[in-house]
């Protein structure tokens, strides 16, 4: 993180406060929102945009007397003690880092997730997951305190001890090829789902290599 | 629902008598981010929290009015505190394996933003953020909150 939106930030509240002491008094007109004579209590809960993906999901906001869904980037709600949330409405890009801007500029890194597989009755990875390697590298160099989970797969054939086994054994093969490649073992957690969180839904005893597969969590 | 009488007596029982047990902490996560005058209360203790500290299920996240703090969960959930602000790790439960998920987040005031994770994808009913007032229910996304001291 640079000191670049963090200045931004206190630059802009700091205007904010100027023009609040020195303006006209508003003494009636339209206010922004989150504006208003805020008691307190009050809430305020905005939906955003996801950062990676684009995608934008749904809130509802509720309490004993009444609930108001968000649906759309930037839709807002305010809510106080004992009313019920009030209607969505939009709020600017601008509004939102004037009043969340403190907390989101202190989210953390986008975890990331990665998939690799192994050629059949293997511990061989295949090309196209061999080549993710050095992407994973990067994504763990990138941050100051990685946490980097490597999570071994099965599907259904074999008893479910086996396969945890198997998945223990995969994960295993994976962490000692990051290691090799320059990653600080004591980062690294190792551990087996076995057969009991495929990626494809089958019947026991049924061979899917989908399901065989490593999964790696960076954050 | 009704649990058995002799099922909450033997639960009673055996939270009084074997509090090593009952308060085993279970780490839900790491500090990414924090800046300023920045807490992790725990127990109702202070403990000024620094990047790369383990976040407890149970605990608190505190700043004062040049703190922030930003934590990423074990689901890839994310959570960030501006400055004057408190949340609390009410329930985090994260085992896919075993179908348990559950996240519980409480923000006590101030400004906080919220990411959704692995949980709110696999089970969204089994996230709910409350403040104060309300509670939110998501559908993998990102939330902004602020809470009037």
């Amino acid at each position: 993180m640079t000191d670049g939106p963090r200045i931004a930030i206190l630059l802009a509240t700091l205007v904010a406060m100027l023009a609040a002491a020195c303006g006209p008094r508003r003494i009636a007109g339209p206010s922004r929102p989150g504006d208003g004579p805020s008691r307190p209590g009050d809430e305020m809960i905005v939906l955003l945009r996801d950062s990676e993906g684009g995608t934008i999901g749904r809130a509802r906001v509720s309490n004993p007397s009444g609930s108001t869904d968000l649906a759309a980037a930037r839709d807002a709600t305010q809510v106080a003690e004992n009313e019920p949330p009030g209607p969505a409405n939009t709020l600017s890009e601008a509004d939102v880092q004037r009043i969340f801007g403190g907390a989101l500029s202190a989210l953390p890194p986008v975890p990331r997730r990665f998939t690799l597989n192994f050629r059949f009755e293997s511990n061989e990875l295949t090309d196209e997951s061999r080549a993710l390697l050095p992407v994973i590298l990067n994504a763990v160099k990138e941050r100051s305190v990685p946490d980097v989970v490597v999570i071994g797969h099965t599907d259904t054939t074999g008893t479910p001890e086996a396969n945890f086994a198997l998945g223990l054994k995969r994960a295993m093969t994976v962490r000692n090829l990051l290691v090799e490649a320059g990653l600080d073992a004591s980062a690294i957690e190792v551990t087996s789902h076995g057969e009991r969180d495929p990626r494809i839904y089958t019947a026991d005893g049924t061979p899917e290599p989908r399901n065989r597969r490593v999964e790696i969590a960076v954050r | 629902m009704t649990i058995p009488r002799w099922v909450i007596v033997l639960t009673l029982v055996l939270a009084s008598t074997t509090p090593a047990l009952s308060q085993e902490p279970v780490a839900a996560g790491r500090i990414k981010v924090a800046s300023g005058s920045a807490f992790i209360v725990r127990e109702s203790k202070m403990i000024p929290a620094q990047v790369g500290h383990v976040v407890f299920v149970a605990d608190g996240l505190r700043t004062g009015a040049d703190g922030r703090i930003g934590v990423t969960l074990k689901d890839d959930t994310r959570v960030s505190l501006g400055p004057g602000s408190e949340v609390r790790l009410d329930r985090f439960v994260y085992a896919p394996q075993d179908g348990r998920l559950g996240l519980v987040l409480k923000i006590v005031r101030g400004v906080a933003a919220y990411v959704s994770g692995q949980i709110a994808k696999l089970s969204p009913d089994a996230v709910r953020l409350e403040t104060p007032a309300a509670i939110v229910g998501v559908r993998g996304t990102s939330l902004a909150i602020r809470v009037e001291p």
